[in-house]
């Protein structure tokens, strides 16, 4: 039998500010974070919007910092950790942490690192794991998103509706202890109970329209925790909001049956934190687990007939479900699903 | 863990390295591209392969170009775009071969396949995959040196 995996410790900052109640308040207000970038200059791009905290923070400090905070003065051992790679600009500043495991597969980064620590723990190779990740906007990958015509014109994220332009990029910095439950003697906040990792085969950028891949790491994830789809009380999805993901996105739902389940993208409120993102969603869907009320998805305008789900709108939905999955897919192909059990 | 397949950059002095068409001012990707197909060429890879790209430094030419336009001020290329994470090749690599497993990139501290090789066999542990492709490729730093680059295609062990 597998050993169960415990979430013990989260820690995040996001343009909402530092911490998990800043990040929970800001994504059950339904009132997205964009704003005006100031931290570069932005005049020449053609969008000038993103999610970002005040100044312009070290990714090297306040990653050390959250990950400090959610080990709580243990050591970061067994770290797994999910960022763009070594930057250019840095790559002479040293490594960030030699030490870790470090996953540079975009959009994806975070959730597979999270899928390989859980899996750690659950075959017995070590009893303890941290989950990393951290993006902070910064000039080069707004103008490649903005050269690539991914970002949204009108300045807001509207995943699965229609009218819907791109993604926006955002702050995200966050570290989850993991912790096998026969032997943590925290109070879990969470459990990790399914992960399911699939490829698409398909395109170098674009996913397989009809979602099959995203729903092969679905099936996998239900399979791993031993629910069926009726049993997802929440779906925090990957929500681009770019046109064609969403739609591939609503056909893996319903492709793998998890199609009733509501829906929201917190990538329309707190922003594309890339290979952080899904890291933020995953605490985030922690948070609205405990507090009973599941977050709304910004910038709805109408339905799109492409994209049949069951979406959260307008208001938190209250809700205590005992099982939420979170999604992740990212150029290449790659496709992640996480379960997370309510404590 | 089984090695089924092996392809290696270079195998000489005069080896060359095809374009891959969309892949532009980088060597990182058609490296990985040529070295998938002489791994794969040989072998049957089947659709459960995983496809997991392992490189100390990323691709950094494509970095430095990036940075080098938006210092200049001058608009990136979008296929600097397409290109920036190496999901990007891990897709096409997994298009061009039907590889139906998860898509996975890894930066170690040190040129290496072992981390790839470790992620691997959780993904063999978990079901998800049942092969992988394992590609290293690294990016010449400083003069002299020369790109290298490298792939196996692995299953574990029965």
């Amino acid at each position: 039998m597998a050993e169960s995996v415990a979430i013990t410790s989260m820690a995040v900052a996001s343009a909402y500010g530092h911490g998990c109640e800043a990040l929970l308040q800001g994504v059950l207000s339904g009132k997205p974070a964009f704003g005006p970038v100031s931290r570069f200059d932005v005049s020449a791009r053609r969008v000038g919007v993103a999610a970002t905290m005040p100044g312009a923070p070290s990714l090297r400090s306040l990653l050390t910092e959250v990950i400090a905070e959610a080990c709580d003065g243990e050591p970061p051992e067994n770290l797994h950790l999910a960022i763009h790679g070594e930057p250019a600009r840095d790559h002479f500043a040293g490594r960030l942490f030699p030490q870790a495991r470090t996953y540079t597969s975009a959009c994806v980064a975070a959730s597979q690192a999270m899928a390989d620590a859980a899996a750690s723990i659950a075959h017995g190779f070590v009893s303890r794991a941290v989950v990393a990740a951290g993006y902070l906007v910064e000039p080069d990958q707004f103008a490649l998103f903005d050269a690539g015509r991914a970002l949204a014109v009108d300045e807001a994220v509207r995943p699965f509706s229609l009218g819907r332009k791109g993604i926006l990029l955002g702050d995200g910095v966050a570290a989850i202890v993991l912790e096998a439950g026969s032997t943590t003697t925290r109070e879990p906040l969470g459990w990790i109970r399914g992960w399911g990792r699939a490829g698409d085969a398909y395109h170098v950028v674009q996913p397989r329209p009809d979602g099959s891949g995203l729903a092969r790491a679905i099936s996998s994830a239900l399979r791993r925790a031993g629910i069926g789809p009726a049993e997802l009380g929440y779906v925090n999805a990957h929500g681009s909001g770019s046109p064609q993901s969403d739609a591939a996105e609503a056909n893996a739902l319903q492709l793998s049956r998890a199609g009733a389940a509501p829906v929201s993208s917190t990538k329309s409120l707190h922003g594309q934190s890339l290979e952080a993102s899904a890291l933020v969603e995953l605490i985030a869907t922690v948070l609205a687990m405990g507090e009973g009320q599941l977050p709304p998805t910004a910038g709805f305008l109408e339905p799109d007939p492409g994209c049949a789900v069951n979406l959260i709108v307008d208001e938190p939905l209250p809700a205590k479900p005992r099982y939420a999955l979170s999604l992740n897919s990212a150029f290449g192909g790659a496709n992640t699903a996480l379960i997370v059990g309510a404590p | 863990m089984i090695t089924l397949a092996e392809g290696r950059w270079p195998t000489s002095e005069g080896d060359t390295l095809p374009a891959v068409a969309g892949f532009v001012e980088s060597t990182f990707s058609p490296l990985a591209a040529e070295v998938a197909r002489r791994c794969l060429q040989s072998a049957e890879p089947i659709a459960e392969t995983a496809v997991i790209i392992v490189s100390s430094t990323g691709d950094l030419a494509t970095a430095q170009a990036t940075a080098r336009a938006v210092d200049g001020g001058i608009r990136p290329g979008p296929l600097l775009f397409f290109q920036a994470v190496p999901n990007a090749i891990a897709g096409y690599i997994a298009a061009k071969w039907d590889l139906r497993g998860p898509v996975v990139c890894l930066s170690p501290a040190e040129p290496d396949l072992a981390e790839g090789l470790a992620v691997a066999d959780l993904l063999f542990l978990d079901g998800d995959a049942h092969q992988a492709l394992i590609i290293s490729v690294e990016q010449a730093t400083s003069v002299g040196e020369r790109d290298t680059a490298r792939a196996v295609l692995v299953k574990g062990a029965v």
